[in-house]
């Protein structure tokens, strides 16, 4: 009999049993090299336009205030000509539902688009590539620099390193910061480093984690912790183009002189240089065939097509193409041709229409709203002149950036009217609060609980108008 | 340093989410700590809330890491002798 094991171990890694090994390996730290082309290009190019944005939009000044902010403070999200409260989350839940969907029909299109050229994490981690390649030199510097000794310029060199990233990190976490506080304020306070205590932790917290990701865990991110990583593969099918090397055409792959009858020494087109796996960002080699590593970044291709160039062979052995493509021998057409099959257009038609209801919900959203509260303290009074008195709080919700005044009226039951206030101005973004009287003469409507609505229209505006049920109580 | 990912991670992931959803429907003056109207700032009450819900799911996670361990791993003082 096995005597009770107490639940705590000692330090130190726990041995793999016989039938449930630890599969983690510790890192090897990658050194990647730089690749110029076509894909390098478009991946430039949306590293450019995405932070075009992301650095430039808190800049942006639209009717007078930062045209993006999410501001917390006063539970308002500024967008350009919109003002978005927190009961319109229902636009942001579609929102998120069609990035969902199109990164679903991208996947099944054409793979991990989304990883290999747009997703922040491979977006920073090109950048802070880059600064490395500035200051460290290129792939064989570094692997170099790696093994050499601590010495001064080592020291320089790291030094420089890690503090380009981190300003670049503190950049980064300000502009996020700015996302959420106004950009004007956080400057001020920028100026006399006099930041709240939330926003600089914010700050420094956004900063360090660019930094962390981007800096020093790069692909591992992609390959233990991002979540779209592990379900990727539901989305793909036989015609999803993905990055696939032609080893019909590679293999035996070897190396050669340039120029000489390789096809007579019985070998393929792969020279086997190994700088497909040398520009690998996650260190995979694509001639094992696709694997759940491969972030879909395309520099294989572009490494190879140079070295294809370089050896006079046609371009392509590694290339975008389909399971099925490699299987038939399609060309180029045959996959365009299979680009439209159930599986797309059914992610595509529900993108069209849940951008459809966003588009609608946007261009037919209300700029007025009311809630009607009856007060539960006091039921129904009857006042001196024998009507009957209920009172009810409304809270008036001007979504436009101008102040405007509405007025109020009520109906559904005979005789009914308000007594005092019938005109309400509300400022600008603003809600307002306001205590109605409602009467009613005695006799009209029955004992008990009778519908009543209020009806609340825009001076300014005929066709910004409200209608909002309650209930009148007559006493028995 | 797996298990450190394995517990800070998915919890962070969840804990935004939370708080998206739960800031979205309670607004922060709208609580209350041990019976006091919360005096603090907005975005204090925000960022606490966000590693309290942290925290929260964190130890979620670590709750799960530990019973996931396998039989080996916990009887491994035992593994020299091994009966059926």
């Amino acid at each position: 009999m096995n005597s009770i094991v107490p639940q705590t171990q000692s330090a130190g890694a726990p041995q793999p049993s016989d039938d449930q090994e630890n599969l983690y390996a510790a890192r090897k730290k990658l050194q990647v090299r730089s690749v110029k082309g076509v894909f390098a290009n478009w991946r430039w190019a949306l590293v450019w336009i995405t932070q075009i944005i992301f650095y430039g939009l808190p800049w942006l000044v639209w009717n007078d205030r930062q045209a993006v902010l999410f501001h917390l403070t006063e539970r308002k999200f500024y967008l350009f000509g919109w003002v978005f409260w927190p009961q319109d989350v229902f636009y942001l839940t579609i929102l998120l539902i069609i990035c969902a969907y199109a990164l679903f029909f991208f996947t099944a299109i054409a793979g991990r688009l989304w990883c290999g050229y747009a997703c922040p994490q491979t977006v920073y981690t090109e950048i802070f590539m880059w600064i490395e390649e500035k200051i460290e030199g290129d792939r064989n510097a570094r692997m170099k620099l790696d093994k050499a000794p601590m010495s001064g310029r080592k020291f320089a060199l790291r030094g420089g390193k890690f503090g380009a990233w981190a300003l670049f990190s503190l950049w980064t976490g300000f502009t996020f910061v700015a996302y959420f506080s106004p950009l004007q304020e956080l400057l001020q306070a920028a100026v006399t480093f006099s930041f709240g205590p939330w926003e600089l932790f914010w700050i420094l917290f956004y900063g360090a984690f660019t930094y962390i990701f981007a800096g020093h865990l790069r692909e591992q991110v992609c390959k233990y912790m991002c979540p779209y990583a592990r379900f990727q593969g539901v989305m793909f099918d036989p015609d999803t183009l993905v990055i696939t090397y032609d080893d019909e055409r590679g293999e035996p792959r070897g190396a050669r002189k340039k120029g000489s009858d390789y096809k007579a020494a019985g070998k393929g087109d792969c020279i086997d240089c190994g700088i497909c796996v040398q520009v690998c960002p996650t260190g995979i080699d694509i001639r094992n065939g696709l694997q759940y590593e491969c972030i879909g970044c395309a520099a294989c291709i572009d490494a190879c097509d140079q070295v294809m160039d370089k050896m006079a062979y046609p371009r392509g052995l590694i290339r975008y193409s389909t399971e099925n493509a490699m299987k038939k021998h399609w060309g180029m057409r045959d996959i365009l041709v299979h680009v439209m099959r159930p599986r797309t257009l059914i992610y595509s038609g529900i993108l069209a229409a849940f951008c459809a209801a966003l588009v609608w919900g946007l261009a037919t959203r209300s700029t007025l709203r009311v809630d009607v509260i009856r007060d539960r303290a006091t039921l129904a009074t009857e006042l001196a002149d024998g009507n009957i008195e209920n009172v009810y709080r409304l809270q008036v919700m001007n979504m436009t950036e101008g102040p405007r005044a509405f007025r109020i009226g009520v109906g559904g039951l005979d005789g009914v009217q308000i007594r005092g206030t019938e005109r309400i101005e509300v400022a600008a973004a603003t809600t307002q609060a306001v205590t109605l009287q409602v009467v009613v003469p005695p006799g009209s409507g029955k004992p008990g609980a009778n519908a009543l609505y209020f009806e609340i229209n825009a001076e300014d505006d005929e066709s910004v108008a409200i209608r909002e049920e309650s209930t009148f109580l007559m006493p028995h | 340093m797996l298990k450190w990912i394995q517990v800070l991670w998915p919890s962070f992931m969840v804990a935004a989410v939370a708080e998206a959803v739960f800031f979205t429907v309670v607004a922060p003056q709208e609580l209350y700590w041990r019976g006091e109207p919360v005096h603090l700032s907005a975005i204090a009450t925000y960022s606490i809330g966000f590693f309290g819900f942290w925290l929260a799911c964190a130890a979620s996670s670590l709750a799960t890491i530990f019973l996931q361990r396998s039989a080996g791993e916990i009887n491994r003082i035992h593994q020299a002798s091994p009966r059926s």
